[in-house]
């Protein structure tokens, strides 16, 4: 098997890269262009830990071959944040103690972001309906869920949330 | 309210900003130059004598680096204990399990890895495998470990006298067997291991621990070189649940083939790997005979349990011993026999997990129900009747000193409203309640004690070292929340390096809740030690004694004139100016028994303090298709003092995941001659975001704790354990029927129902 040169489009910027027919989005991003955000837990599409977003759409990056991401545009956990200005998404995570070990929280990232900017005010059964394809282990997903549902749409009870000043 | 100023606020993790912005460095995303790639020759079957290994066709592989196998290894055993040192990592006579170890190989990718296992050509022969734990027993040939009788790897008796005596004096009775099959950690991040050997041929190794100084010590006799030539660097780890504080035959291999290539190395293990190659929890069976007076409290109790411990010994003695020490620190017994026996069979090996002896937990509280339906008495004031009181000593002789179970008792019956519902619910809709408590550390000799080093810069900051790992639990936040408040620094002052052999003191890891009471108090008195020399040199510019300062916002200032102040910086300087030293230390040893032996001698001090929890949870199950939907679960915790809510209440919300909806209702292992059937996610059902009740209430008590620091004990543990007690306490009430076989899968519950209907 030979190995052939693609340019992909990650976080808003062309890469290129040489990869085999049967490499895997997450291999690529991992290896090759050393993205290690994307996590691998299952391998087999199950966990959610390596979704990245494809044209704004989640998609499981082990299930996913790298000849088939060619013109779309890839979102990764990478891309999330602003240089260091985080996004109200990631902040959320922070101020509401959603991330514990941090392994499953750039996956539940990205399905979440993916849903926000669907649905900017879910409600809380949508939310955890979105986040069904992500397994977390550590956190019984209670904080996960308010995080997402007050990312940006901060709520007066909410001893976590920080008001905008 | 507490006077502090960090400490006990909703502080946000210092470790979350990297972690969503998916800097933060876990151990399969290591790349070192020239680093190979590791793949390990699993043996496929359960029991069988290796006659030959041929690894010449492997080792002529182009790309193949180095082939090893059990004639490389140095023939060291493992072992947690002397006496249960019966593991080779790599094997060389026989094989005991699917999985076992017995060659690995380093290759320049993945492919010609997976191509040189294919290669390495093994020949055993096969021997009669057992795996159910009772025919293990009765075997007398074809032992699984020749020195050990009958397969039994471990047998702990604990007799506190008179049991039969006060059997004879009770009032009712009851003797019921409980069962539970295996379950698995299933950490998010499947087990790695980077090493590499450095120009002064010490091995640098980098996975997930659940304590370095764990790690360190196995490899030092492994390879018998020195333990300072042992290096466990710092990574972020994804999660441990119990299962990653022992060594791993991974870690030697790997370390092995760096050894033999000198290069670094990198072995990464599948999800399937990650579930047959670790650890898992133990299966049991267990029985409790119990014998109460006229008004139900427990005068006599006899506990037999067998535990399928798989091919290894691993924690063993501690394994055997744990499930039944939560149950005597969450009751008291007038008298109480025990006999816990761990037995070796041909599958997997078994270590400690998060809920320890669901079954035994479960079984014990199902029990106390039934005997309080009998008695007529509710199954709160049963527990009242029964539960752990300050000041008490438990059945093998450990002082109880704070304790507040009866508070998260009524603290969740109160909030749950329990009374208002018990009894009074539709049919198949329940409620449940259970109980239970856990260890703040074990006695561990030499590496029972924490101790801690605290340098300044000349920037005013504060750089901390300390053994305490962090799993993914918040230990990091936890140790810089406790010197920022006793410096007077903010949090972002103070830089951890943690968790790294080389820089830090001997510390037990995270192993059995002690992260905080043992490490937390290290660091404590490390930073108040030097707060001690900052305000000597501090005394002498405001011109007050030492006792009359005090330290907040980077500021050193006079408690009763708090507008006369100096910077911390400026002490710094002046103190180094002055030839005075701003570093210090501290170390922290709990007063535990050390006489206190798993086999030998189980009786003494323990630990010196123990968490109390009450876990009730409300559900309504569909008789048709057995399905059980968690309407909510109230979760109450004796924490002695919280350091940090927002933590905690994460403790307690991924305990009720853990302990209750996955191991009550989904999660078990099937097995077909030993072969382990659904070791990945696919097939192994944990719970997901829409699994989880709605509601989760969390409820912090404070007993506080005289000894442990701030008063904290431990957050969680012992919502976990009492998770799966009320999870099972509501299924059986739900449905009316009182369940002996856990999980509480839905063809369990049909069963019952059909069974309870056909009456």
């Amino acid at each position: 098997m030979e190995k052939i040169e693609i340019t992909l489009n990650i976080n808003d910027k062309p890469c290129e890269v040489r990869v085999f027919p049967n490499d895997t989005l997450l291999e690529v991003l991992r290896d090759e262009l050393d993205l290690t955000g994307s996590k691998e837990s299952c391998g087999e599409g199950v966990c959610g830990s390596c979704t990245v977003h494809m044209d704004e759409k989640p998609v499981r990056a082990c299930l996913t071959l790298a000849m088939e991401a060619t013109g779309t545009r890839i979102k990764t956990v990478e891309g999330l944040a602003n240089g260091d200005d985080l996004s109200d998404l990631q902040q959320s995570f922070i101020d509401h103690g959603a991330v514990q070990c941090g392994f499953c929280t750039p996956g539940m990232l990205m399905s979440a972001d993916a849903l926000l900017n669907e649905n900017p005010k879910p409600d809380e059964k949508t939310v955890r309906m979105a986040l069904a394809g992500n397994i977390c282990r550590c956190t019984g997903y209670a904080k996960i869920v308010e995080a997402v549902g007050h990312a940006g749409n901060p709520q007066d009870h909410c001893p976590d949330c920080k008001t905008k000043e | 309210m507490s006077d502090y100023t960090i400490i006990g606020k909703r502080m946000p993790r210092v470790d979350s900003r990297a972690k969503v912005m998916g800097k933060a460095k876990f151990t399969a995303d290591l790349k070192l130059p020239g680093m190979l790639v590791g793949k390990i020759k699993r043996s496929p079957y359960a029991h069988a004598r290796i006659l030959n290994i041929d690894t010449s066709k492997a080792e002529a592989l182009p790309g193949v680096k180095a082939v090893v196998t059990g004639k490389d290894t140095e023939g060291v055993k493992w072992g947690v204990f002397a006496y249960t040192r019966d593991q080779q990592f790599i094997q060389i006579e026989k094989v005991r399990y699917i999985g076992d170890e017995v060659a690995g190989v380093a290759a320049v990718d993945k492919e010609t890895a997976l191509k040189a296992l294919d290669l390495i050509e093994v020949t055993y022969e096969e021997l009669p495998a057992v795996f159910d734990p009772m025919e293990a027993m009765a075997s007398e040939t074809d032992l699984i470990h020749e020195d050990f009788p009958n397969n039994i790897n471990i047998h702990v008796n604990i007799d506190t006298g008179n049991v039969d005596e006060n059997f004879a004096k009770a009032h009712y009775i009851r003797e019921d067997t409980y069962v539970a099959p295996e379950e698995s950690y299933f950490q998010a991040e499947p087990y790695a291991v980077v090493a590499r050997f450095d120009h002064e041929d010490c091995l640098e190794v980098w996975m997930p621990n659940g304590g370095p100084h764990m790690k360190s010590k196995p490899l030092s006799n492994a390879f018998k070189i020195p333990l300072h030539k042992v290096k466990v660097r710092k990574i972020a780890i994804g999660g441990a649940f119990g299962g990653r504080s022992e060594i791993c035959p991974v870690d030697y291999i790997c370390a092995l083939l760096a050894k033999k290539t000198k290069r670094p190395v990198r072995i990464q293990f599948t999800r399937e790997e990650n579930t047959i190659g670790t650890r898992q929890g133990h299966a049991m069976i267990t029985t409790h005979k119990t014998g109460v007076d006229k008004k139900g409290r427990v005068l006599a109790r006899e506990t037999t349990c067998y535990m399928d411990g798989g091919a290894y010994s691993s924690t063993g003695p501690i394994a055997t011993s744990v499930p039944f020490l939560s149950m005597e620190q969450a009751y008291r017994m007038e008298s109480v026999r025990y006999n816990g026996y761990r037995i070796y069979t041909n599958k997997p090996i078994r270590g400690m997990i998060r809920t320890h002896g669901r079954g035994f937990a479960c079984g014990l509280d199902t029990q106390l129900d039934m005997i309080a339906d009998h008695l007529g008495i509710d199954p709160v004031e049963m527990r009242l009747r029964n539960s752990r009181q300050p000041g008490e000593y438990t059945s093998t002789k450990s002082y109880v000193d704070s304790c507040a179970m009866d508070e998260t008792i009524h603290k969740a019956v109160e909030k749950s409203g329990f009374k208002k519902k018990w009894g009074k619910l539709p049919p198949y809709h329940g409620i449940g309640i259970g109980t239970n408590s856990v260890q703040t550390g074990f006695p561990m000799g030499i590496r029972g004690g924490s101790q801690s080093f605290i340098k300044f810069n000349e920037d005013g900051e504060a750089t901390v070292m300390s053994g305490v790992v962090d799993n993914g639990q918040g230990n990091d936040n936890m140790l810089i929340q406790i010197a920022a408040e006793e410096l007077g620094l903010l949090p972002e002052d103070i830089h951890l390096v943690s968790a790294d052999t080389e820089t830090t003191s001997s510390d037990p890891g995270s192993y059995s809740q002690v992260s905080t009471f043992v490490g937390g108090h290290a660091v404590k008195i490390a930073a108040q030690n030097c707060r001690e020399k900052l305000f000597k040199v501090a005394s002498k510019v405001l011109k007050v004694e030492p006792d009359k300062l005090a330290a907040k916002n980077r500021l050193i200032f006079i408690k009763d004139d708090p507008e006369k102040s100096i910077p911390i910086r400026k002490v710094v300087r002046i103190s180094l100016l002055n030839f005075n030293s701003v570093n210090a230390e501290g170390g922290y040893w709990p007063r535990v028994d050390m006489k206190r032996e798993w086999v030998k001698n189980p009786y003494g001090q323990m630990c010196e303090a123990f968490s109390f929890g009450t876990t009730i949870v409300e559900v309504k199950v569909d008789p048709d298709t057995g399905q059980v939907k968690v309407l909510e679960a109230t979760a109450a915790q004796d924490v002695g003092y919280a350091l940090n809510p927002l933590v905690l209440e994460g403790q307690f919300e991924g305990s009720i995941a853990m302990g209750g909806q996955g191991g009550m209702l989904t999660e078990y292992h099937e097995w077909k001659d030993g072969r382990c059937i659904n070791p990945t996610m696919l097939d192994y059902k944990l719970p997901l975001a829409c699994d989880m009740p709605p509601k989760i209430n969390n409820i912090i008590v404070e007993s506080v704790d005289p000894k442990g620091p701030y008063g904290a004990k431990e957050a969680g543990m012992s919502i976990a354990m009492s998770a799966a007690q009320g999870y099972s306490a509501a299924v059986s009430n739900a449905i009316g029927v009182y369940m002996d076989s856990f999980p509480l899968t839905p063809d369990k519950i049909l069963a019952a129902i059909k069974k309870k209907n056909h009456k």
